[in-house]
This record gives C-alpha cells, structure tokens and sequence, in this order.
C-alpha cells in the first residue's frame, strides 16, 4: 500500500508556528562539565520532525559535546532531553531510537560490508530472512549493491562514508546523527556527497542533526542551523535568516565575512537610526528603528557584496552611507572579485563586485579613490 | 642522522655478539665428541640420546603443561587487569592495584620464588591446602607473574584502541558486554596471542621461581637442565637448546611474516 | 525501497537474560566494574601481596629444625597468647660481612653491567631506528628472538663460548694466543648480563629513537653542528626517557640475579640472589633468607620508583 508523502520540515517550517507544532526533540536547559570545564552551558534547542539541522560552531564550541549527549554517551550535568515526547536524559545509547554516524565512520573492521550494516539489526533480533532484505535495501540506497562481502579497508573513503550511512539508517531510526559526515571527503566528493545526503534524508523523512564546522556545508544542507559558541547558542535560524539578519557580532563573523563598524548612535527614531562612525569617516543611515538609545556604542555590520563601488560620488541618503577610500589589494575570484578598501582612518573594507563584464578595460584598479555605497537596510545593526 | 659507518658496524657487532654463542650451541650439538667445544665429526647421537632420557622428557612434557595452564589463567587475568586499568577512570585502591599488577615486572625472580613457597608452607599449616608442592603450586606462581606481562601487553593494545568503534557498536544497540565481545576482543585477539604466547614462554623458561615451589616428583624442565649444566658442559643439553632454538625461530618467524603480510592493507584500528 | 521511512514503531526489544541477570546483580551492589576488577584482585593480593608480608614475618622467625623450618611467631599456652619476634636475622645483616658485601657487591656488578649494556644496546637500537622500514622489523625480530629461546639455554651457550676450551679460547688459539680465564669471574657475569639482557635495554631505547622527529637533527645540522654535537645535544638528551627505562629495566633485576653468577661466577662474585638462595637452599636458614628478601626489596624499591617517576614523565611527554 502506497504511503501518502509525508509532509517535510522544509516544507511545513513548524518553527514558525510554535503553538500549533510540538517538538520532535526538546533540549532543555542542558549543561554538561567535565570537571571544571564546562563544555555546554544551558543549551535549550527544540528540533522538529523531518528537519535537517545543523549544529555549526569551532572547535570548543560545544556542538560534539551536544551531539554526544544526544546519541546517550554522555550523560547532561543539568537538564534534560526529550526525543518524541520520552525523557532520554538517562537513557544508555543502545536503549535509544537514535542512531548515529561517526565522524571516523568507525566501521568494524573485521566485519564485512553487509555485516556492518546487519549489526543493529541483529541486536534487534529481527529474522534472518527480514534482515537480509534491509541489508540490501540499504545498499541500493547508498548505491553500494556489488560491495557487500567486502571489508572496509577495501573500501574508498566515500564508499565508507556510505557504508556508514547505511549502517545508522539500518535500524530506522527516529533521530539520525552526523558528526561532520564530509569532514573526510575532498571538495569534489563532498559537494556530491551534500546533495546525496539532502536528497536521502528527503526521501526518508528521517530527522538529522548534522554537527559541523564548515559554515557552507551548514547553509547547504541545514532546514535551520543553530550556531554554538563557547558552549552556547549563539543564534537558531534559517539559513537565510543567520546569513542576513545575525543577531550578534560572532554570529556575524562567523557566517561569511563582515564588515564590522563601530558608531554611535545619533539619531534614535521609530523609523530610522543615524550612526555616527569616525572609522567609516561618514554617517550610517539605517531605514528602520533598532532598540537602542541615543550615544549607545554599538556595531554595524555589512556584507562585501552589499556594498557598490564607484568612480563617481554617488548621491547617498540623507547625506549618508558613502564611503570614500583608495583600493589597496583586488583578490580576482574568476566570478567575482574582492577589494579592499583603505578608509582615511585606517580602517578596511572589504567590498565584493561580480565580475558581469567580461575582460573589462575600464575596472577599477590598484591606488585609485573610489567610492563605496550602500543601501539604507544593507547592513545589520548589532548591540551584542 | 646518518653516521656513516659506525651504525652498521656497531649494529651489525652487537648483532653477532647475541648470536653467536647460539650458533655455536646448535654447531656443537652435532658434535661427535662429548668435549663440546672441540669439534670431531658430525653425528646426531647426541639427539638420540636426548630422546631417551625419561627424565628430560618427563621434565619437558611437565613444563608444556604447566606453561600452557600458567599462560591461560594469565591471559584471563591479564585481560581483566587492563580492562580494569585502561577502561576504568578513578577507583579506589588504583595505585595500589596498578602497583601489585606491575610489580612482578621488576621484582627479583629469588623474592617472588621465596614468598610464594613461604605463602604455600604457611597454608599448608594454617587451611591443609595446598597438600605438599608440585604442579599446582608451580601453576599458581607462573601465573601470578604472567599475569604482569600479559597485562602489560594487552593494556598497551587497550589504550590504542578506537573507542569509537565500541561507541558504533552500542549506538546501534549493543549492551557494553556484548560490545565487548563482538568488537573489542576480536580486534584486541593479536594482542591476546602474544600475550599468552609471552607467558608460555617464561612459564617455560623460568627456574628459580619453579625451584622455589616445586614439589617432589615435578622437576621442570629448566631444573633438570640446571643440575646438568651445573656439573659441566652436557652435550644433550645442546642438542635440547637447539630443538628449543628451532622452534622458537620458526615460531617468530612465522608471527613476523603474518604481521609483515597484513600490515599495509589494514588501517590502524 | 518504499518511498517513506516509518520510525515510529520501534521493533520489540526482546529482554535477553542476562539482562535480568544484571540487574539483580546491580541491586545487590555488584556492577559490572567490579565483577571484572575482583578476579586480578582477588588473586594479587592472595599471591603477591599476602606471599610478601608472609616473608616479612618469617623474617622475624629463627631457623629451627622440623616442619616448617622455622620457629613460630604466635605461640598459645595456658590461655594466652605470645607473639616472638626474633630481630636477630637483621642484626646479622648488618654485622656479618657477607650480606653487606653482597648488597654492594650486587649493586656495583648490576650498574656496570647496566651501563655496558647501554654503551652496546643503544648504538643498536639506534641503528634500527634509522634503517629504512622494510629492515626495522625484520631487525627487531632478529633482537626479540632470543629473548624467547630459553633464558638458561642462553647463559649456558655463553659457558661453552667462554670456558678454558671454549670457543673463544680456541679462536684465540688460532693465533698461538694462551687461552684467557673467562669463566668464574666478575667479568664473565658482566657478559652475562649485557647477553641475556640486551634486548630489555634495546627496545625502550628503539621505542623513543624512533619517535623522534628527523627535522629536529636537520635543524641541528643546518644550524652548523656537526654529527657529534647534534648526537650529544639533540639525540641524546632526547632520548633520555628510554635510556632511563631501559637501565631500570636490566639495573633491578640485575641486582637479584641468581642463574647467572651460579653459572658464570665464581665463588668469589658475591651477588645477593646467590646468598639468598644459598640460605634457603643450602643452610636451610628460611628466616634468614627472609629478612635477605626483606632487605633486597628495599633496594629495589627505590630504582622503581624512579621507574614510575620517569614513565610517567614520559607519558606526560
């Protein structure tokens, strides 16, 4: 009997309707020390079902520690964690429906390729007959079906990552795992191996919490992305959201490049807010009304491809948003490229311009003074 | 940093220094003339006449049992040892336990002997138990200082051991004893063989600690080879070392060519 | 493969017995930990610890004849209880000659063979170290191999290599040189030592060479020191840790040594593994062999413990 499609995070975003949406998994308030390090701070954190998370932060950040708590190797200092409406927090990993895949794969090696992928179905008890099938189920999945006898080691690292896969999707687990599935891979195979993974996760259903530290692989394959620092959550959103609308200055860092500006605020009204800033050696005009006060010290931060460049002083706004500065270092990209802009202040921007015009004679170049230009919404305020 | 001629000479020196005096061993042992070291014809009489000493035999088969029991009681031992050392985090009384299971590493083979015959007297008087010294008693103290080395072997093998792959395991539903033995052991099993491999061969060749606790009736073979080599060169003996000599070579020699063959297709584990 | 993935209904867990098992076990106090420290336990402190104490408290005994051969410590009559401890076996350690001269004599022949040894092993060790792989193993076996023919065997080879007819004697004879007394000597336990222990002082020190990075020395060289300079403040000093543990690994049981000052030494080598078992053996003195035991640990305690103290520093590193 067909199984009527079901209806996909990506699709449905619950998020944004909270009253009416439960949580597939409800972090609350977990911390966990070893000793005196305290490795996750009061992380609270709801994921939803069919949701393709992802955890992105450094190293030290906390996300592996989250990951670990969540799959039961590690046992939360404070707080709790429920998967499906069933408190986990106390739970040992081979009790619970979560399966998990290792960032070294962690294939047995001395186990074959079908036996890997039967294990967790053969803890189940399941007949021999049903497990046979999954096996192979599975291997069409990851496209592996002539690999089967053999042993890892004869394997490629991407047929092990596969392998890997596998292995965890065997027992249909309601959460699946990822501890930086394409940390192993070179470029190539990993962007691949993204669309693969989004495509399979897609098609299952299944709920993924992909842990990792590769900001696009976060933005390419995440429904929503929670970024950690220093053992906290920095900010959870969309991608889009955490890209254009960050709320604090790491987030802003962390997520592409930014520049970062410091000012003062002047100007403090319902629909707009002037900024005094001696670095950018102009004022800022921002269109909409940020929660601050007159004088705050706050920054502002805008992306390299937000800003324009030009020869010509532009009109700016309201005797605003234009910069002016002479071109120190042009980084040629092929589809775009990146200058940096010296301030009179000393102060660096760094502006992105795609490159439309093929060859063109009349681009900007080296020691020229140009002016840099920018939309009234271009640029995020950030007090944090 | 190379150093030009001194490295291979001095190895090549210190390598003929431990070989020779067993080359000559095996050489002379196909010596016509019982003054062993003065070289008159080739025979293997010498051989023959080993094989039909019951005493040498007697003592021989003796201590293949006893190093094969010795060895096993050690290997489980020794394994739990370092289960214990490796695996558990802070315990009560670890320094203590760490100490006792290494001591014997380092101790004088005459104090393990001693205390161990003395333990043995004083139960003797105090529980009846053990009944007199042989076998038994022998088999206990082996193991006791086997147990150090197998334990030494396999916490090495331990600590380099891929945890994540014991964290696979139960994430996909295994309870940690199960874990244990579908993936730990077998992948710890190189480690294990050497282990009690290393304990049958001390078991094998000690003499002072067996002087110490044996019994009469069950001299081992390094006693009776003692009291012979006491009293002069014996020519039987050499033919003995050499047989010993052979199968240990082949013994090493196969376990090196089995770790040569699969070392470059396997990953470290 | 059917388009949706259902993980809602788990399949049944079926409870396995040990399960069950388990769990009584863990109401009663018994976890798994313990179950898996008890045995080793159990059984050091039955035959390596308790054994000790046992010698300890013989020590304090007197040679007696009969069955044990010793006189008891607690000794029960008309309701009480006396405990007899006999110092006299320690005052005698200390008054007669024999076992001063004999601890002195063991230390003074276990350190010069150590360091012998060392002066022979490392150059091996670092040999091997530096040849190119194929040849490592192949030379390590060739060091390990007759660490696992029989120990006795070895010592004895060296009797028939050593003695007034033996090998060496002869080859010398060769050239009309008189044969050398060898055998029954100090220096005949030296070879002894350095032969038998040899490979407990090359691995350790292999194990650090090895380790060693090849840039540190290029760095040496290319900062202007030659071979010399680079070994004696580069290599060595690096590789310290192995050479610390390789010495503690031949020094302390060299001291204790018993088959090879009976078979090489004279009568005139006095090491204190011989004494013991002369005591034991011969004089049938098991208090006074004892309270040698006793004494002999206690000089072997020390040499461990720097043992511990330097693998730990070297696990540190």
């Amino acid at each position: 009997m067909a199984k009527k499609p079901q209806q996909l995070a990506i699709d449905t975003r619950p998020w944004r309707d909270t009253a009416n949406n439960k949580p597939f998994v409800r972090i609350k308030n977990v911390s966990k020390k070893f000793g005196d390090i305290i490795a996750v701070h009061e992380v609270s954190l709801d994921i939803y079902k069919s949701e393709l998370f992802c955890l992105l932060g450094g190293s030290g950040s906390g996300k592996s520690t989250l990951l670990r708590m969540l799959a039961g190797f590690e046992t939360p200092t404070a707080g709790t964690i429920e998967i499906d409406g069933q408190d986990m927090t106390e739970v040992p990993p081979y009790n619970r429906p979560v399966n998990m895949m290792f960032q070294s794969y962690a294939l047995f090696p001395h186990m074959s390729v079908e036996q890997n992928i039967a294990y967790g179905l053969k803890r189940d008890g399941l007949p021999r007959a049903e497990i046979a099938a999954r096996v192979n189920e599975l291997l069409v999945l990851v496209k592996l079906q002539d690999y089967g006898k053999r042993k890892p080691h004869q394997l490629s690292g991407g047929q092990r990552q596969r392998v890997a896969l596998a292995r965890a999707l065997a027992k249909r687990p309601k959460l699946l795992l990822l501890d930086e599935p394409l940390g192993a891979l070179d470029k190539k195979l990993r962007e691949e191996t993204q669309f693969e993974l989004v495509k399979i996760q897609e098609q299952l259903g299944v709920t993924f919490i992909v842990v990792t530290h590769d900001q696009e692989e976060a933005m390419t394959l995440a429904t929503r992305i929670g970024v950690m620092n220093q053992g906290e959550i920095a900010m959870i959103g969309e991608p889009t959201d955490i890209y254009e609308f960050p709320n604090s200055r790491f987030v802003a860092n962390f997520i592409g490049s930014a520049n970062m500006v410091e000012g003062v605020v002047s100007e403090d009204e319902p629909d707009h807010v002037r900024i005094r800033s001696s670095e950018l050696g102009c004022d800022i005009y921002v269109g909409h009304g940020v929660d601050c006060a007159p004088e705050q010290r706050l920054w502002w931060a805008i992306r390299p491809e937000k800003m324009v460049l030009s020869r010509e002083q532009p009109a700016g706004l309201h005797g605003a948003n234009v910069a002016t500065g002479i071109v120190e270092e042009i980084a040629y990209l092929g589809d775009i490229s990146v200058y940096q802009i010296a301030l009179e202040s000393g102060k660096r921007l760094r502006v992105s311009q795609t490159n439309s015009v093929r060859g063109n004679p009349d681009a900007i170049t080296w020691d020229e003074t140009v002016y840099v230009t920018w939309d009234e919404d271009a640029g995020s305020v950030l007090t944090s | 940093m190379r150093k030009g001629w001194f490295l291979p000479i001095a190895a090549a020196l210190g390598f003929s220094f431990l070989y020779a005096p067993i080359v000559s061993l095996v050489i002379f042992s196909f010596n016509e003339s019982s003054l062993v070291t003065v070289w008159s014809g080739f025979s293997t009489k010498w051989y023959g006449e080993l094989f039909s000493d019951p005493q040498l035999l007697g003592a021989a088969w003796l201590s293949l049992q006893i190093a094969a029991l010795s060895a096993s009681i050690a290997l489980v031992l020794g394994t739990l040892a370092a289960i214990a050392l490796v695996r558990f985090r802070r315990f009560r009384g670890r320094t203590l336990f760490a100490g006792m299971v290494s001591a014997p590493l380092v101790m004088p083979d005459v104090i393990t002997g001693l205390s161990l015959l003395l333990l043995f007297v004083a139960m003797e008087g105090f529980l009846g138990w053990p009944q007199g010294r042989g076998m038994l008693t022998i088999v206990i103290a082996h193991a006791t200082f086997c147990t150090a080395y197998v334990c030494v072997v396999v916490q090495s093998r331990l600590s380099d051991f891929d945890r994540s792959l014991e964290e696979a395991a139960m994430d996909l539903g295994a309870s940690p004893v199960r874990t244990f033995f579908d993936i730990t052991l077998p992948i710890i099993a190189p480690a294990l063989v050497s282990g009690w491999l290393l304990g049958f061969t001390l078991s094998l060749d000690d003499l002072v600690i067996a002087s110490f606790v044996s019994g009469p009736g069950s001299s081992t073979l390094p006693m009776v080879i003692f009291s012979k080599v006491r009293l002069g060169v014996s020519p039987d003996v050499n033919a003995l070392a050499s047989i010993i000599i052979g199968i240990v070579a082949l013994g090493v020699l196969a376990a090196t060519i089995i770790q040569l063959r699969s070392k470059p297709r396997d990953r470290q584990v | 493969m059917t388009a949706t993935h259902d993980p809602t209904i788990p399949p049944p867990r079926r409870l396995k017995p040990w399960n069950a098992v388990e769990k009584g076990l863990a109401r009663v106090g018994i976890t798994g930990r313990m179950l898996v420290l008890i045995a080793p336990l159990v059984w050091l402190l039955v035959f390596f610890l308790v054994p000790l104490a046992v010698v300890f408290g013989i020590s304090l005994a007197n040679k007696q004849f009969g069955r044990p051969p010793y006189t008891p410590l607690l000794t029960s009559e008309e309701g009480t209880v006396q405990l007899t401890l006999h110092l006299n076996n320690y005052i005698r350690l200390f008054t007669d000659n024999l076992y001063v001269a004999a601890y002195l004599s063991s230390i003074r022949i276990a350190a010069i063979a150590t360091i012998i040894t060392l002066l022979v092993g490392y150059p091996m060790a670092y040999a091997i170290a530096r040849a190119p792989d194929r040849w490592r193993n192949i030379l390590l076996m060739l060091v390990v191999l007759p660490f696992f023919t029989s120990f006795l065997l070895r010592v004895y080879a060296l009797t028939g290599f050593m003695r007034g007819n033996g090998v060496i004697n002869q080859f010398l004879g060769l050239f009309g040189i008189e044969p050398i007394v060898m055998m029954q000597t100090d220096f005949a336990v030296y070879v002894g030592i350095v032969y038998t222990y040899l490979p407990f002082m090359i691995l350790p020190l292999y194990t650090t060479l090895v380790k060693l990075d090849m840039s540190l020395f290029e760095a040496s060289a290319d900062l202007g020191a030659r071979p010399i300079h680079t070994f004696l403040f580069v290599t060595l000093p690096l590789s310290l840790p192995g050479i610390i543990a390789g010495s503690m690994l031949v020094f302390i049981p060299a001291i204790g040594e018993f088959v090879i000052p009976s078979l090489l030494g004279g009568p005139e080598t006095l090491m204190i593994g011989r004494v013991l078992w002369d005591e034991f053996f011969s004089a049938t003195n098991w208090p006074r062999a004892s309270a040698v035991a006793v004494a002999m640990l206690l000089v072997v305690v020390v040499p461990i413990m720097l043992l511990q103290r330097a693998q730990g520093a070297v696990v540190e590193k």
